[in-house]
């Protein structure tokens, strides 16, 4: 019994230096000395979206001489103030972050301000008072929004029409991804081109599901609905899933946002019209670029919007990616 | 024989002196003095190799910490006859703004005296093409010395604090499952908890302004209210013998509900400074308070267990219900107590995490439930009832806290320390067999 004790041990301690590998590697080899640590915590890592923030941020990093250690939060404030406690402990160079809740995360954050470690924020950001952030990246969502527009006008065409808007109102970025649409939408009815109606506004929970209930519920109030706009990709596909049942495919264009793969993939079989795709690759280098702005003394905007782009099917054919 | 009774017995807490044993080791990195004696160091340094007189610059952030480390340079530099050019107090950009005026100029620099933080920023790592004018200035930090972060106090302290919530809630978990059921609830009841505790905060105690009396009144509310839903629970289970997995699977998701209702899905934050003090505060030999307030519950909890009549009465109705029935033991009310004081445990847990957060919301707790079940099979209590210890509880927290903790610090991703941990409770549970197969 004693002999499968020891044995049991052996193992678990085995197998948590085979996982600390990496780390131990650079502090025992100070020839190559890294520049610094960049600790990453983001919101949740089951979203591709956050995965390539992180993907990208531990390869620049190692690039230009950090390291980077990146976990996830899981939406879980609590889960996410310890990880950057730890982080303090570490007394990494820099610390990046996309807040689980905005509000609950700030006293980690002013531990970290008094430990003199710089604080970036990514995707989304953390408007309080009372914390010191260095810039916060985000995606250009109201520029977003705009183009959405200008793709729903360039599918419907001379003919105009009526159009719904999937929203998710509780989101600020989806906020401002309606507002830059309606703008332009409105901007373009009143240079006297064919008329596009924004019939209605319906709450989507930027989900599947809620989707495509709130389609199917356009469809009946419309019947004659030419076009929708959806905040996310999800939203979109369910919206495309109602269409399909109601096989009002050929009459109404979708346009989607975000170019997840799911929705790309959608785009190039012809069922969304567009995206405005986000670019989280981009948003990685920008935050380790951020970093080494910061510390050589560069002085940074509070804000780095990242421009969105207009996917279209030609793009999607194009696409390395979708196969 | 002997030797394999002890193992069995304290095996948990030989694992956990052996993780920290081990995360000791591979944590071993540099560390760098603070405040006065940091400058003491370096104040030595440029005494010996630069003469009397350098002409230097200090830079330093603008806290506290290092407030102390440039006046004491400065004081004891300027003494001896040393010109200190230019004191940076702040970011890179703010040392960058200076070098260019004193480089502009044309003066020269020997010594640019930094802290362990400051010396990393990059905007020193190449002076002689940037500002040609400053001559060879020499970067001095504090010399490192070698320490574990892992034993630093500061991260020992880091990690109690950050398990206390779940094993304050773990406390309750253990007397439910000793009675031999279980409580998925407790991690809803803890989101409900600092909702409540919160709202009441904000909306009858008076908001950012309100008072200690209509804290703490807020506070014990939300608590209470925790153990009426404890109570209900307790009902279910013993008049209508429904099982507790049912009975407080349900609850969770009343729970949980009833904190997003409340809180309208968002967080509640009107809320006075003064309120952090119970999640955050330090007042007992720089012990958080909560921490404090999570020894003090285990020290109780093992006297009831251990030492009075309810305590054994519980191990009897987890070790056999019937048998404790017949004689004589009050097994309804017995259980009743095991849910209600879980209940409120995890509504304490909720008030402690209001504190520490500084909010509430009802995305609290989420999967505590399993997270507090998991220190309490790992500290060696068996889920069949009747069988446990609140030390192995408090061992089994600990261990979990510091297989989070260690692996954060040595860079394990987030993926990989789902599977240790997972194994690790399978271990754990492996061990537990064992013991019993003896």
């Amino acid at each position: 019994m004693k002999r499968l004790f020891i044995t049991l041990l052996t193992c678990t301690v085995a197998l948590l230096v085979g996982c600390d590998k990496p780390a131990s590697t650079t502090t025992q080899s100070p020839d190559t000395k890294s520049k610094g640590t960049i600790g990453v915590s983001l919101l949740t890592l089951d979203n591709p979206f956050f995965k390539v923030i992180g993907d990208n941020i531990a390869a620049e990093g190692k690039k230009r001489g950090f390291e980077a250690i990146v976990v996830s939060g899981d939406k879980d404030v609590a889960k996410q103030s310890n990880q950057i406690k730890d982080f303090i402990v570490k007394k990494v160079s820099a610390i990046v972050l996309s807040p689980c809740d905005s509000k609950s995360i700030i006293p980690v954050i002013q531990d970290a301000n008094a430990a003199g470690i710089p604080v970036f924020t990514v995707d989304i950001p953390c408007n309080e008072s009372g914390v010191k952030i260095v810039t916060q990246i985000a995606t250009d969502n109201y520029g977003g929004g705009k183009e959405g527009a200008q793709a729903i006008i360039e599918a419907l065409g001379e003919a105009g029409g009526k159009i719904a808007v999937l929203h998710f109102k509780q989101a600020e970025s989806c906020q401002l991804r309606v507002k830059g649409f309606t703008e332009v939408i409105n901007a373009h009815n009143a240079s006297g081109k064919a008329k596009i109606d924004i019939v209605t506004e319906l709450e989507s929970g930027a989900a599947k599901d809620m989707g495509y209930r709130a389609a199917e519920d356009a469809l009946q109030a419309h019947s004659d609905l030419r076009g929708i706009f959806a905040i996310n990709d999800p939203a979109a596909l369910g919206a495309r899933a109602a269409l399909e049942k109601a096989g009002k495919t050929e009459q109404v264009v979708i346009i989607g946002f975000d170019g997840q793969p799911e929705g790309k993939q959608a785009i190039k079989d012809g069922k969304i019209y567009a995206d405005p795709i986000q670019f989280p690759d981009k948003m990685g280098v920008q935050i380790v670029d951020a970093i080494i702005r910061h510390s050589i003394g560069e002085t940074l905007p509070p804000q780095i919007l990242i421009p969105t782009s207009l996917y279209r099917k030609a793009d999607a054919m194009k696409d390395p990616e979708l196969k | 024989m002997k030797n394999a009774r002890f193992l069995a017995d304290y095996g948990m807490i030989l694992v956990l002196v052996l993780l920290c044993a081990f995360f000791s080791v591979v944590t071993y990195s540099d560390q760098s003095p603070k405040g006065a004696a940091a400058a003491k160091q370096i104040v030595a340094v440029i005494g010996q190799q630069f003469g009397k007189t350098p002409r230097m610059l200090i830079a330093a952030s603008d806290q506290p910490d290092d407030a102390a480390f440039v006046a004491s340079i400065e004081s004891a530099l300027t003494a001896s006859g040393a010109e200190v050019v230019a004191i940076v107090k702040g970011e890179p950009k703010d040392a960058r703004e200076a070098l260019m005026k004193i480089n502009a100029a044309g003066g020269k620099l020997d010594v640019i005296a930094c802290t362990q933080v400051t010396g990393a920023w990059l905007v020193f790592s190449d002076l002689k093409t940037n500002f040609p004018a400053l001559g060879e200035p020499r970067v001095i930090m504090p010399r490192s010395y070698r320490w574990p972060n892992f034993l630093k106090s500061e991260n020992l302290l880091n990690i109690a604090n950050q398990i206390a919530v779940i094993a304050i809630v773990a406390v309750g978990m253990t007397m439910v499952i000793i009675t031999g059921g279980i409580d998925l609830s407790v991690g809803s009841l803890l989101a409900l908890s600092a909702v409540l505790c919160a709202r009441f905060i904000r909306d009858y105690a008076g908001g950012v302004n309100a008072s200690l009396g209509g804290m703490l009144l807020a506070c014990i509310a939300a608590i209470a209210l925790c153990g009426i839903v404890g109570a209900f629970s307790g009902t279910m289970i013993t008049r209508f013998a429904i099982p507790s997995f049912i009975v407080t699977l349900a609850m969770m998701l009343v729970g949980s509900g009833l904190a997003y209702i409340l809180a309208k899905g968002q967080s509640i934050y009107q809320i006075p400074d003064s309120f952090v003090w119970l999640g955050r505060g330090a007042d007992m030999f720089s012990m958080p308070n909560a921490v404090v307030l999570m020894l003090v519950l285990y020290a109780l909890a093992h006297v009831l267990m251990a030492r009075m009549k309810l305590g054994r009465y519980l191990y009897a109705v987890g070790g056999n219900g019937e048998a404790a029935r017949l004689s004589g033991v009050p097994v309804k009310r017995v259980l009743m107590f095991a849910y209600i004081a879980s209940a409120l445990l995890a509504g304490l847990g909720g008030v402690i995490m209001a504190s520490q957060l500084k909010s509430g919301s009802a995305t609290y707790g989420n999967m505590y439930e399993l997270y507090v079940i998991a220190a309490v099979v790992v500290g060696g209590t068996s889920l069949s009832g009747g069988e446990g210890k609140m030390l192995g509880t408090l061992t089994g927290a600990f261990t979990i806290a510091v297989i989070q903790n260690g692996m954060n610090l040595t860079n394990v991703e987030s993926y990989t320390q789902k599977v240790v941990l997972g194994l690790v409770i399978l271990g754990a549970v492996l061990l537990d067999k064992i013991r019993h197969a003896r």
